[in-house]
């Protein structure tokens, strides 16, 4: 999942607290770009003396490049779950000292038992923050182009009449094999968490028959490009559609984005906190990850990003126009549709890469 | 003893060291990395920190581990046509820009040699110039320039030349991706050219002219066999580097554009198979580096 | 092979007769460089078949006015005329003139063959010709081993040959020669300029040549014109120059020359009578260029050759007598120089052939000589 909002600007280091001593405690923390109200972190300095050494990144396979090599350096690390799960099985993850974190009880047990697919036992990590993967348009195009236009449909992007429709306005993927191959799966009515060679090929297919109408494949474009009214269709992340939906209303340039989660189900990710074996101060990390579950502090987290949080406690905190909102938390029903999927293990990743390049390139 | 040391050893030391520095510079930053990514090369995944076996730690380890290592990976490559077709997709379209960026460069250079003096070193800094931005930023400025709503687009509407609903489609092409190398590589073609074609003694055509070759001629048989070693160097400089680019096909060129560059970011960070990335990056280094030094054999028998 | 042509020289004045057209004429030619006047309102013929030298010192324009001729510069005033056709606007390359450059401009990546037959495959002849041609000029130069080099494998001689044999393979109807000898050993220089000699003549072709060396000049030349900071100082024969300088410069700058000075005290008919002064002598000698007046400051030009040094006093009444001691002697195998101080502190040679191998000179240093020297021998220039 890429939030960025400037490539290039990988990694930004924000050193937060003032007159940093020698033998200053520190915490290392490294997290997606834009993530964060950032006047968190001052007040957790505040509160306890620790520095952040603050970091980010915008694309998480070079997050587990590095965590793989090992020696990062980092003491805490927000990772989506399947790359969480395979990191845990390469041993980069330590278990979490739970004496240390008694605000674990704020956490709600849906969330939390959908962490545990990942982390058996929410042994190594705390959730973060969560969102899901579905479909930004520009409303007053989509209407323009096709007045019954199935919006709250896979069909919008997977079915061939209905996205062609839209080539010539633009539409754009997540360039993000693990998002869209599930989702076609769905689409097709099978597991969308099926690692089956046959079932990833089909759904391989069915991307490949609506590529030609795609303009892009990318994780980060479709932000501005649908915030500026460049393209009208985009399969992205709800947070960044939901940012490209604030940003052309403050440019009040006449576009309107609109999010949903398509009926027939869509992939719900979890971007979870967890403390590298070799983290440096791994005290502090606890007590950053115990401080960020405090209610108030997420809170204003989740009202700064428009992504939603586990934290049950937080709710009486949130913004009620964002807590009513289901495009960010969804309603029961929506939320029974939600799927999620498990690690790809190396041989279902190679297959799963495959079928991407074949979709993209033909070859 | 001593004066053993200043006559005999001290010059003879100094010599040596001057030789050795750039053979410690290759050994240290291209043969020592290269032979750990043959090693990566010919180990296999593992779900591990680092995600591979066999792991080396002494030397002794080698000689036990020795049979663990594979060929697998190198097998893999020829069994599935993707990667001889991004191998020969990279060098078709390092082979196009290159002469592209001849065409483009040759004259620039040429213009720059043939300046008043006083000129040539603000023309020079002039070609320099862009370096000082991020080249990333100067390549994401060209999807401003050519994206549909992009500035030519306008140039050319306000121009009358396309209609209000017309645009130019070239952003998310092949055509942009030899534009934007075109454009980031030119000063490795500009320059080389132009330090060839600065020395070129402008007397030469004067002397080609009084033997009755008219210009056009004398630039075909004096100006470019005399600028060749320029022209050599820039399309190595260039077509070296193009081969494995991976940020301006990603950036400017459609998913279609299958360049080897990008096949090695999926293998090592998609399929986070380091030992087939290893063997993608050895076969593309066998590729280029064999040409070359057949190359310049052929250049030292010449 | 050129065939050396019978005995040199037949008489050879077109520049006499007032019917004949010049073939190369610059007519008031200026050329200026920023505000700098290399070649200045210069005005000069040459004919057909002509070997014309020009001589002149370092800087003083004789490179710009060949350029001017082969089309490299324009000039800025005047124009240029070939066989009564004006130059101007035609491109070097279509000029039936070839120059060989003072740099040689050899091209680096062509053989010693492929330079010389550069020219020729301009002109499209056939492979076969071309081949005869440059064999030919191999030979003429003395290269004929080397054809397969590249320039920088020569030695400075060799490539001067090769720049020399380039430009004349194309037997151009003019061909500009700057410093072509100035690398070569004396006795291969001198065999050149016969080769040179004789080729200009079979050929008739047109010869411009520049050289520092004026024994050169006055070997191959017909004509001479002696430059000073871009204007022509004087033009004439090898003879005229040396024994009728038209001016002071040329006298002083073509050979060596005693000069007296004086002031004119009488005038007539042909002879002009200078008091010296500085040396305490009277002087009787023809006038040279230019209108001599009684009371003028001039001087008394003898060339070192024509003094004759005596230990004895001539007798009484001899005109023109100068009286020193031997300052300096200096052997130069064919000839000495003998320095004598005059009474007033000035120097004059004198050049005496060395005829027989006595090793005993008659008249050694710091021995009381006379000096002599025919009526005629010397010349008065104004100042
Ligand atoms: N391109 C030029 N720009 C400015 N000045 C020039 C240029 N070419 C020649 N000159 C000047 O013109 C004058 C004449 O130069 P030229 O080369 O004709 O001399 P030259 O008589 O051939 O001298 P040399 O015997 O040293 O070869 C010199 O003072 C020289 O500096
Ligand atoms: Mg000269």
């Amino acid at each position: 999942m890429v939030r960025q909002r400037l490539l290039g600007a990988a990694a930004l280091t924000v050193a937060l607290a003032t007159g940093a001593a020698a033998q200053e405690k520190v915490v290392n923390v490294y997290n997606w770009s834009d993530y964060i109200d950032e006047s968190v972190l001052e007040e957790f300095t505040k509160e306890t003396g620790i520095k952040v050494v603050y970091d980010v990144f915008d694309n998480q396979d070079i997050v587990e490049t590095k965590m793989l090599a090992g020696g990062s350096g980092y003491d805490v690390v927000v990772i989506t779950g399947p790359f969480l799960a395979r990191q845990i099985a390469a041993g980069v993850y330590q278990p979490l000292d739970k004496s240390k974190l008694p605000n674990l009880s704020n956490m709600g047990p849906e969330v939390t038992n959908r962490v545990a697919e990942y982390d058996p036992g929410n042994e190594y990590g705390v959730d973060y923050m969560w969102g899901t993967t579905g479909i930004g348009y520009n409303v007053e195009k989509i209407k323009a182009i096709m007045p019954d236009a199935p919006v709250n449909s896979w069909d919008m992007v997977f079915k061939p009449e209905i996205v062609s429709k839209f080539k010539d306005c633009g539409v754009q993927f997540l360039d993000a094999s693990e998002e869209l191959i599930p989702a076609a799966l769905k689409y097709l009515g099978k597991d969308p968490d099926s690692k089956d060679a046959a079932d990833m090929e089909e759904a391989g297919k069915l991307l490949a028959s609506v590529k030609p109408y795609v303009q892009k494949f990318h994780s980060s474009e479709y932000i501005n490009a649908l915030a500026n009214g460049d393209i009208c269709l985009a399969v992205g992340y709800s947070g960044d559609i939901l940012q490209a939906r604030n940003r052309a209303a403050e440019a009040n340039n006449g576009v309107t984005i609109n999010y949903v989660i398509p009926k027939e189900g869509a992939n719900m990710w979890f971007d979870i906190m967890a403390i590298p074996k070799d983290a440096p101060n791994p005290d502090a990390a606890h007590a950053f990850m115990n401080f960020m579950m405090k209610p108030e502090v997420i809170a204003k987290s989740t009202n700064y990003v428009a992504y939603a949080n586990g934290n049950l406690a937080s709710q009486k905190f949130v913004d009620p126009a964002i807590l009513a909102d289901t495009a960010i938390y969804p309603d029961k029903e929506t939320l029974a549709n939600l799927f999620s999927t498990t690690p790809y293990d190396a041989k279902a990743q190679r297959v799963l890469t495959r079928v991407w390049t074949s979709v993209k390139t033909g070859m | 003893m001593a004066e053993r040391w200043t006559q005999d050893v001290k010059p003879f030391l100094a010599k040596w060291a001057l030789v050795a520095v750039p053979y410690l510079w290759s050994l240290l930053f291209f043969l020592a990395p290269f032979l750990i990514i043959l090693k990566i090369s010919l180990s296999q995944t593992a779900i591990a920190m680092p995600p591979y076996v066999p792991v080396i730690g002494s030397l002794g380890d080698f000689w036990a581990k020795l049979s663990d290592f594979t060929f697998d990976n190198y097998v893999f490559l020829t069994e599935d046509p993707l990667y001889y077709s991004a191998y020969l997709s990279s060098l078709r379209i390092a082979l196009v820009s290159t002469i592209l960026l001849l065409i483009v460069g040759y004259p620039i250079a040429y213009g720059m040699a043939r300046a008043p003096k006083s000129l040539r070193n603000a023309l020079v800094m002039a070609v320099i110039l862009p370096f000082w931005t991020s080249f990333l930023i100067r390549v994401y400025a060209w999807i401003g320039i050519l994206k549909p709503e992009g500035l030519i687009t306008i140039a050319l509407q306000s121009l009358g030349i396309l209609g209000p609903d017309e645009q130019i489609h070239v952003y998310n092409t092949e055509t942009a991706v030899f534009i934007g190398i075109v454009y980031s590589y030119l000063p490795f073609m500009v320059l080389p050219l132009y330090a060839a074609l600065e020395k070129l003694d402008a007397t030469l055509l004067e002397a080609a002219a009084d033997l009755g070759c008219p210009p056009t001629k004398s630039f075909w048989v004096i100006t470019f066999p005399l600028s060749l070693p320029g022209v050599i160097a820039g399309c190595f400089l260039c077509f070296i580097p193009i081969v494995g680019e991976f940020v301006i096909p990603d950036l400017l060129g459609g998913s279609e554009t299958l360049m080897i560059g990008k096949t090695l970011w999926a293998e090592f960070f998609n399929n986070r198979d380091w030992p087939v990335s290893s063997a993608v990056a050895v076969v593309l280094l066998i590729i280029l580096v064999v040409p070359i030094v057949i190359f310049q054999n052929q250049q030292k028998k010449a | 092979m050129i065939e050396a042509v019978g005995p040199i020289k037949r008489k050879f004045a077109p520049w006499d007769d007032p019917t004949l057209k010049p073939f190369i004429r610059f007519e008031n030619v200026t050329k200026r460089f920023g505000d700098f006047t290399a070649v200045d309102n210069l005005t000069l013929d040459i004919y057909e078949r002509e070997f014309f030298a020009l001589l002149g010192p370092s800087g003083c324009g004789k490179t710009t006015l060949m350029r001017m001729l082969a089309g490299f510069e324009q000039p800025t005033e005047g124009r240029i005329l070939l066989d009564g056709k004006d130059l101007s606007g035609i491109p070097p390359y279509k000029r039936p003139v070839n120059m060989m450059f003072q740099s040689y401009a050899l091209f680096p990546h062509m053989t010693v063959e492929g330079n010389i037959a550069f020219g020729l495959k301009q002109e499209g002849m056939d492979t076969s010709n071309i081949n005869t041609r440059v064999a030919e000029m191999l030979e003429l130069v003395k290269l004929e081993k080397f054809a397969k080099r590249k320039p920088h494998q020569l030695s400075g001689g060799q490539r001067q040959r090769v720049a020399l044999a380039r430009s004349l393979a194309k037997r151009p109807k003019v061909l500009l020669l700057d410093e072509p000898l100035g690398a070569l050993d004396r006795k291969l220089r001198e065999e050149t300029q016969f080769e040179l000699m004789d080729i200009q003549m079979e050929l008739g072709m047109t010869f411009l040549i520049v050289t520092h060396d004026q024994e050169e000049a006055m070997t191959v030349s017909d004509r001479i014109a002696v430059m000073n900071h871009g204007i022509i100082a004087q033009i004439g024969t090898a003879s005229e120059i040396y024994e009728q300088p038209a001016s002071r410069y040329v006298a002083d700058f073509v050979g060596d020359i005693n000069l007296i000075d004086g002031t004119v005290t009488a005038v007539d008919d042909d002879n002009v009578t200078l008091h010296c002064a500085g040396v305490d002598a009277t002087i009787v000698a023809e006038a040279g260029a230019g209108e001599v007046a009684v009371g003028a400051e001039a001087g008394f030009a003898i060339r070192p050759e024509k003094v004759q040094i005596s230990l004895e006093a001539p007798p009484a009444g001899t005109p023109n007598v100068l009286s020193g001691e031997v300052w300096d002697i200096g052997y130069l195998g064919d000839i000495s120089v003998y320095r004598v101080r005059l009474a007033g502190g000035s120097i004059v040679k004198a050049t005496v052939a060395n005829l027989t191998r006595i090793v005993e000179r008659p008249i050694t240093w710091e021995d009381k000589v006379y000096l002599t020297w025919p009526a005629d021998a010397g010349v008065i220039l104004l100042k």
